[in-house]
């Protein structure tokens, strides 16, 4: 990643979340109060940078270094508002005590204060449940992203608390752009305004439990690259019915006058019912994104892929010849499991600088030590991997016992709860 | 790690908050006040003469308040609360946000800052 989109990130949501402690900073007030003041703040500041990056907008994506990052900022941001902001209403109290103990109970009972307060306990009750269930282990999908919205209340039940206690014009700006980019993302992501209108003209099955549906646009195509992705919504057909939910697919080809090729495996509800989607369902896509293999490969490479995270080495392949020399060790469970194989042999056989390693693992856990190449023929070599995160954290610890520095181990996570 | 973090510091905050309120409950009651001495009298024209932030006196039911040290720590925005600097409040102060009168802690708080009653 260069420099420049290594920095946007960091150096954007430290001006969200800077700015506004540094305007509200107190003076001349108590410990306690000077606390809640900044603990309310900072929390303000950590949302408005959380939600800065659950906007899925390709260029914004691509500027602040990929929609895989800023998912995992979202998160942590998002949760350290939480406990800042969870600090906020213990800070007035301990003010309160130094008055009276009486006093610090009456802060923490909502019954004894007005509409301001009640809405600041509200919203920090909403961010509470709806963390509680963020954090939850084996929700449906459907059932959790529904409760995430409870997060969207708690800002809205928080915006309106700042607003009813009272705030300068200048600092007005902080509320309402969290209203702007809730706003902006409802608006242009998940009522697929800001997607591009595509038809499934094609659907073959290149291996088990697994589709590659070609996508024909009906507006303008999307560029993209061989390794990104794109997030997708299936509509409805003749006789198919989409789940219309947005999932992440990596591209397996994209064609010079548009056509995409998505590989889906059944790994949900959504992704197990699209294995039966036909020709003619129309399908809305927003993309695209990520960054996986680089503007421009530059030299030698090693890619590991396992099951279904063969679909970007697939769609370079089918890209063109490549410039440099490539290993790519492909692991499946069994042959039915292995996708595109035919196509990857007769690649490998057409062209002298790929050498292919496919192999069937079944159940136990591949020997990465043993498939792995040695330390000397890894050096120079850029790294990238695809597959079950079981699989990449395993083989990323085994790269890096062989001496391949971290800079040159690229992977991405698929983790957009 | 994300999941235990919040699970415990959710846990903590409500361990924190009980701790507040049982402190609150078990704490002895403000001693009442020693028999105040007779209140000064002050006109409303001399409460008019304090009517500024740095020196901000209100007639609030009857009597007169020295609010200066106070109005940094008022929640709402200054332009809400400094109109009523020298002048009789005890409509504004019953009337707060959409009509609902100020709390029994805020009444509390307001009597540290008495300074005289409103003659007639």
């Amino acid at each position: 990643m260069s420099p420049v989109r290594l920095l946007t990130l960091p150096l954007l949501c430290g001006l969200l979340v800077g700015l506004p402690v540094w305007w509200a900073f107190p003076e001349e007030l108590g410990f306690w109060r000077s606390c809640a003041i900044v603990s309310g703040w900072l929390g303000c500041g950590l949302l408005l940078a959380s939600l800065l990056l659950m906007v899925r907008e390709p260029r914004l994506a691509a500027w602040l270094g990929g929609l895989e990052r800023m998912y995992r900022w979202h998160h942590r941001f998002g949760t350290l508002a939480y406990l800042v902001l969870l600090t906020h209403p213990l800070a007035l109290a301990a003010d309160a005590w130094e008055e009276s103990p009486a006093l610090a109970r009456a802060a923490l009972a909502p019954w004894q204060q007005g509409w301001p307060v009640w809405l600041g306990w509200a919203s920090l009750l909403a961010m509470m449940a709806g963390m509680g269930l963020a954090v939850a282990r084996r929700l449906p999908y459907a059932a959790w992203r529904g409760l995430h919205l409870l997060l969207a209340l708690a800002v809205v039940l928080g915006v309106v608390h700042l607003l009813l206690l009272g705030l300068d014009n200048l600092l007005l700006w902080a509320p309402l752009l969290a209203v702007a980019i809730m706003a902006g993302r409802f608006v242009l992501a998940d009522t697929g305004l800001a997607a591009r209108p595509h038809v499934v003209e094609r659907v073959g099955h290149p291996a088990a439990a697994m589709v590659e549906v070609v996508l024909r646009p009906l507006a303008q195509p999307i560029r993209a690259r061989p390794g990104q992705f794109v997030l997708a919504a299936f509509l409805r057909g003749s006789r198919f019915r989409g789940c219309g939910e947005y999932h992440p697919f990596t591209l397996s080809d994209i064609g010079e006058d548009g056509h995409l090729a998505l590989d889906i495996k059944a790994l949900g509800d959504c992704t197990r019912h699209l294995q039966a989607v036909e020709p003619g369902v129309a399908v809305r896509v927003q993309g695209p994104f990520g960054t996986f293999l680089g503007d421009d490969p530059h030299g030698p490479a090693l890619w590991i892929a396992g099951g279904i995270g063969i679909t970007p080495f697939v769609a370079v392949l089918r890209h063109g010849k490549l410039r440099h020399p490539v290993t790519l060790i492909y692991l499946y469970r069994d042959s039915a499991d292995g996708a595109h194989l035919e196509e990857l042999r007769a690649a490998s056989a057409g062209q002298a600088g790929l050498r292919l390693d496919a192999r069937a693992t079944g159940d136990a856990r591949p020997d990465l030590e043993a498939i792995i190449p040695a330390a000397a023929e890894l050096a120079g070599r850029d790294c990238h991997l695809c597959g079950p995160p079981g699989l990449v954290d395993a083989a990323v610890a085994v790269l890096l016992a062989r001496g391949v520095p971290r800079s040159r181990i690229h992977f991405e996570r698929f983790d957009f709860r | 790690m994300t999941r235990l973090l919040t699970y415990l510091a959710t846990g903590i905050f409500w361990l924190a908050v009980a701790a507040f309120w049982a402190g609150g409950r078990s704490a002895p009651p403000p001693a009442e006040a020693p028999a105040a001495p007779a209140l000064r009298a002050i006109a409303l024209a001399e409460v008019a003469r304090h009517a500024a932030p740095e020196d901000c006196w209100m007639a609030i039911g009857g009597k007169v308040y020295d609010i200066t040290p106070y109005l940094p720590d008022h929640p709402s925005r200054p332009s809400i609360i400094l109109p009523w600097c020298g002048r009789e409040a005890s409509e504004a102060y019953r009337t707060k946000t959409k009509g609902r009168p100020h709390s029994p802690e805020a009444d509390r708080l307001l009597s540290a800052y008495l300074i005289g009653r409103l003659s007639d």
